[in-house]
């Protein structure tokens, strides 16, 4: 039985009335000791017989042409099969989303490190040992590789009122342009896949997040049907984004299997994920705010100028959070996109508030000192009634509860410039906010006698989907969560929205949901009850004056599929998670060095499913928020493009050492009847949004220099210092 | 990593005669010479392994004086150089334990990285280079990045450290490689006062000799503070910190060594 739900109107918060009691908790994860203990299959680990070993050979020209491929060069290398190039093959992943092949570039090369061809081995050594020394030769041509040079696209702005005369008129006026560097990802499992074709249908094992999409790239890519491709991803290390499309060892894998008639690996090379998947896109900001002298905004604008190859539609939506935070009455935002020749850019770990929030947030900061008000204050005087943009209603929004209850939590007021030492101690905040999603998404539940199990192509890519969605089901069926099985990350399972953009939780966990709630009518019916009488406890069902164990009323196997879309409330109501980040810093006035004392961040994301996980992710943010605050930039050759910080020694994320023990993280209680039926919102990436914001406003407390170009390095903060004498 | 043939001798004199081969190259802890194998930036016909020489290891002190066979370990010097404590921290602070119990201080000081940690300790302790035919004094030994006054085929066998009334090294490091991204080496003995500053210049380890002059008089921290630090033009400006940076610690780093060593 199939359903299809529109998520049209609140729904009848169900979690709340039913007596399992382990939604919410923070239930371990089940998969939990396959990964710690190294027996979890990651995609590379999985043996295969005859496999054959792939290496990317990568573009040394940053635009031109393949002109010739010497396969006589590594002929004779032991070991060596075959020099594989074809039209299928694709320059870099998909976007998130995009359902539809990459840019499939021939002979052409658009950017330094591009994959050209991929060598195929008996070993990897000997793929890797070869595909360095084959030689290739080019045609170059001349193409701009920074943004000042290339080509620039200005879009449309978004904005409400009248900017300019809301800013020209304004008593106080700030006017500040901030740079980010480009950032990568760089999950901890690189990329691999494992190609096998059947006949003429092909099986691939990939770290991907969002199997349905990535079945559609994979299909499109080489030509074939949908129902001709099956993609594995049951366990994937780390994705942030960098795994949402498929990538260009995936396409490699699947066209040299094909053509050799044998399984073909191909695995990334930690530099190779630097060079050859999507980064995060360098910014300028400029942001303008104009207020009243009793600190009312009446002027937003956060113009912005990112990067990407031709030919990818993605732009960096640096403004996202900026556009909905604060009421004014005139905003605009612009953004611009300079076409380069460099490594693509797209989805990275909250794009948009990652790197806008840094800006805007410290721009508010800075406006509150102009003031000469508690930037507490001046956030709170701020929140506007409806969208400023729209005027949409919030469906839910706790920012004040949050700003307040952290303040009061860190010891805000306080807050005074502390000297210990050469150490200047000092304090910051930072408001938090990203966007909430809900994602086309379709679920299978199967429940025989007290077991259930749930199918899905939904991804557990280190956020705990395996233990969210068990606790989802064992919670609507009344099981304890050790008798639900989930299965993920298979194609050949009902499909699900991927991981990617915090929606997971919020899209696979309602459909997991109204798939259980559809049992729960079945079971019902069984029992002979109205499904409102219907109780569902430690696998004992009760109703109509019954009780009766489901492991005597569902004897033969009960399944119910669900698919949730969204529908009438994305349109009615505006949903975002709300938050609010504080951070104290010691600066030191002699070498710069900048270290987090402590962070607290209190957020306010709707129901939450699991407490420990939730917890994990909103702490994998936070230390993100210190990296780009800090220490996180990648760097491109001005020459020719190419990608310099290629490993993790040279692009530093924060490390233990930089990360404070004392990382708080606070959940206020909050349901969203206007996101889906689960009342969640989303959570992975509001735990980076405004996080950095918040240590650089505390650097700015303690030092009382501002910097604008980010991160934070020392040799930048001892600059500032003696900028500022 | 291009293929080579390996010699493993047990002398000095063997050793020689190996390194007396066409493209040849001598191999010691292998910390820097073997990921520059790897990255194929070096291609020798003859590697020759310096690791099965026992009379290039060990640490001893005589007379005020501490000598180390160039083959010992950091690992090794941290241990049991503590006749020259000064020298046994800044050992104990190279790398990680996986360097430290590889690299030796010969092979650092042959190599004089510019960032490396050893050469700051013998410029600024005056030590000698010995090697198989000869005597050099660090002042004439260490004559720019990467470069030294070694000959082709000459192996340094120990290092010899005069051991100073006072010393100290401070060494900012590079996060992850632990590398300095300046160090500086502090030092007031028979021979005077010495500053010697490794990770800042292009040219390799160097004497602050404004500081060195200013601290004669007056060892101690505020004898550095009333001078300019030195000019950044000429510093290492890279992804991990600009030359006006690097010229900026080089004075931070001489107080707080100065300061150190004065206990």
């Amino acid at each position: 039985m199939k359903d299809t739900f529109t998520m049209d109107c609140p729904q009848p918060r169900l979690l709340d009335e039913t007596h399992q009691g382990v939604i919410g908790t923070g239930m371990d994860r089940p998969d939990g000791p396959q990964k710690v203990s190294g027996t979890a299959p990651y995609t590379a680990d999985n043996p295969t017989e005859g496999v054959a070993h792939g290496a990317l050979v990568r573009a040394t020209v940053t635009r031109g042409r393949v002109a010739g491929i010497d396969r006589a060069s590594i002929a004779n290398l032991p070991g060596v099969i075959d020099v594989i190039t074809d039209p299928r093959m694709t320059r870099n992943p998909a976007q998130g989303m995009a359902g539809e092949a990459p840019v499939q570039p021939g002979d052409a090369v658009h950017y330094h490190g591009q994959p050209i061809a991929l060598v195929v081995a008996e070993t990897f050594e000997a793929a890797r040992d070869a595909a360095q020394r084959l030689k290739v030769t080019y045609t170059t041509e001349n193409a701009a590789v920074t943004p000042e040079n290339g080509e620039h696209e200005v879009g449309e702005p978004d904005a409400a009122g009248d900017f300019q005369r809301a800013f020209d008129s304004a008593e106080v006026q700030l006017d500040r342009e901030y740079t980010t560097p480009s950032q990568v990802s760089a999950a901890m499992e690189p990329h691999a896949a494992i190609a096998e074709w059947k006949g003429n249908e092909v099986t691939l094992r990939a770290a991907q997040q969002m199997v349905r999409f990535n079945k559609a790239e994979l299909a499109d890519t080489l030509g074939i049907d949908e129902s001709q491709v099956r993609i594995l991803s049951p366990f994937v290390g780390g994705g942030f984004g960098s795994k949402l499309g498929l990538g260009p060892e995936a396409a490699a894998a699947c066209i040299a299997s094909q053509k050799l008639g044998r399984p073909v690996r191909v695995v990334m090379p930690r530099q190779t994920v630097f060079d050859c998947v999507l980064r995060r896109s360098e910014t300028k900001q400029r942001v303008r705010l104009g207020a009243t002298k009793d600190g009312r905004l009446t002027a937003i604008s956060h113009d912005d100028q990112v990067s990407n190859l031709d030919g990818e539609g993605f732009a960096e939506p640096t403004s996202q959070a900026s556009q909905f935070l604060y009421g004014a009455d005139g905003l605009s935002f612009t953004q611009t996109v300079a076409r380069i020749a460099a490594t693509p850019a797209g989805s990275v770990r909250a794009p948009g508030e990652a790197v806008g929030m840094l800006a805007f947030e410290s721009a508010v900061d800075e406006l509150a000192q102009e003031l000469g008000m508690d930037p507490l204050e001046l956030r709170l005087k701020n929140i506007p009634a409806t969208h400023p943009l729209d005027g949409r209603p919030y469906s839910v929004r706790r920012l004040a509860d949050c700003l307040t209850g952290g303040a009061e939590r860190f010891g805000w007021k306080d807050r005074a410039v502390k000297r210990e030492g050469d150490w200047l101690v000092g304090m910051g905040m930072a408001s938090a906010a990203r966007s909430n999603m809900l994602v086309k998404s379709a679920a299978r539940v199967r429940l025989t006698g007290d077991r259930a199990v749930v199918e899905t192509d939904m991804t557990d890519i280190g956020t705990g989907t395996y233990a969210i969605l068990a606790q989802i089901t064992a919670e609507m069926l009344g099981l304890p969560p050790a008798q639900v099985e989930v299965r993920l990350g298979d194609s050949d399972l009902p499909g699900a929205s991927g991981s990617g953009g915090s929606f997971g939780a919020n899209s696979a966990g309602s459909a997991t949901f109204l798939a259980a709630k559809d049992l729960r009518g079945q079971i019902a019916e069984r029992l002979g009850c109205a499904v409102d009488d219907l109780t569902l406890q430690d696998g004992r069902a009760r109703g109509a004056n019954r009780e009766v164990a489901l492991s005597e009323l569902v004897e033969a196997e009960l399944t119910a599929e669900a698919t949730i879309e969204a529908g009438e409330t994305a349109e009615t109501h505006f949903s975002s998670g709300f938050g609010a980040h504080f951070a104290e810093v010691a600066v030191n006035e002699w070498t710069g060095e900048v270290r987090v004392r402590r962070m607290l961040g209190v957020m306010a994301m709707g129901r939450i499913l699991n407490e420990k996980t939730a917890r994990s992710q909103a702490i994998g943010g936070m230390v993100w928020g210190i990296g780009g605050a800090l220490t996180e930039e990648m760097v491109n050759d001005s020459r020719d493009g190419h990608v310099v910080t290629r490993d993790l020694a040279n692009y530093h994320v924060a490390a233990h050492a930089d990360v404070p023990r004392d990382m708080q993280v606070v959940f206020l209680e909050e349901r969203d009847d206007w996101a889906n039926p689960i009342q969640t919102k989303g959570i992975g990436e509001l735990g980076i949004s405004g996080a950095g914001a918040a240590v650089l406003n505390a650097i700015a407390h303690a030092t009382g220099v501002r910097i604008y170009d980010f991160p934070a390095t020392p040799d930048k903060v001892i600059a500032a210092l003696e900028a500022k004498g | 990593m291009y293929s080579f043939d390996f010699a493993r001798p047990t002398s000095v004199a063997d050793a020689v005669a190996a390194l007396g081969q066409e493209d040849a190259q001598a191999l010691s802890g292998g910390q820097t010479l073997i990921p520059t194998l790897k990255q194929r930036l070096a291609s020798p016909s003859v590697l020759v392994s310096l690791s099965a020489i026992a009379d290039l290891k060990g640490v001893s002190a005589e007379g005020g004086t501490l000598s180390i066979g160039a083959g010992t370990t950091h690992a090794t010097v941290a241990a049991e150089a503590g006749a020259y404590p000064a020298l046994a921290e800044l050992a104990g602070q190279i790398g990680d334990p996986a360097v430290r119990n590889r690299g030796t201080i010969g092979g650092s000081i042959a190599n004089n990285d510019p960032s490396a940690c050893y050469p700051a300790a013998a410029l600024g302790s005056g030590a000698t280079i010995v090697t198989n035919s000869r005597e050099i004094a660090a002042d004439d030994y260490f004559q720019g990045m990467f470069t030294t006054a070694l000959e082709e085929g000459e192996i340094i066998t120990a290092v010899r450290f005069p051991i100073p009334e006072k010393a100290a090294y401070i060494k900012f490091q590079q996060p992850a490689s632990r590398f300095a991204l300046v160090g500086v080496y502090v030092s007031k003995g028979a021979g005077g006062v010495r500053v010697a500053v490794t990770g800042a210049s292009n040219d390799g380890v160097f004497r602050w000799s404004e500081a060195e002059a200013a601290l004669a008089g007056d060892f101690s921290a505020g004898a550095v503070e009333g001078l300019a630090a030195p000019s950044g033009a000429d510093m290492i400006s890279d992804l991990h910190g600009s030359g006006d940076y690097r010229a900026h610690l080089v004075k931070v780093l001489t107080k707080r060594a100065v300061a150190k060593a004065n206990g």
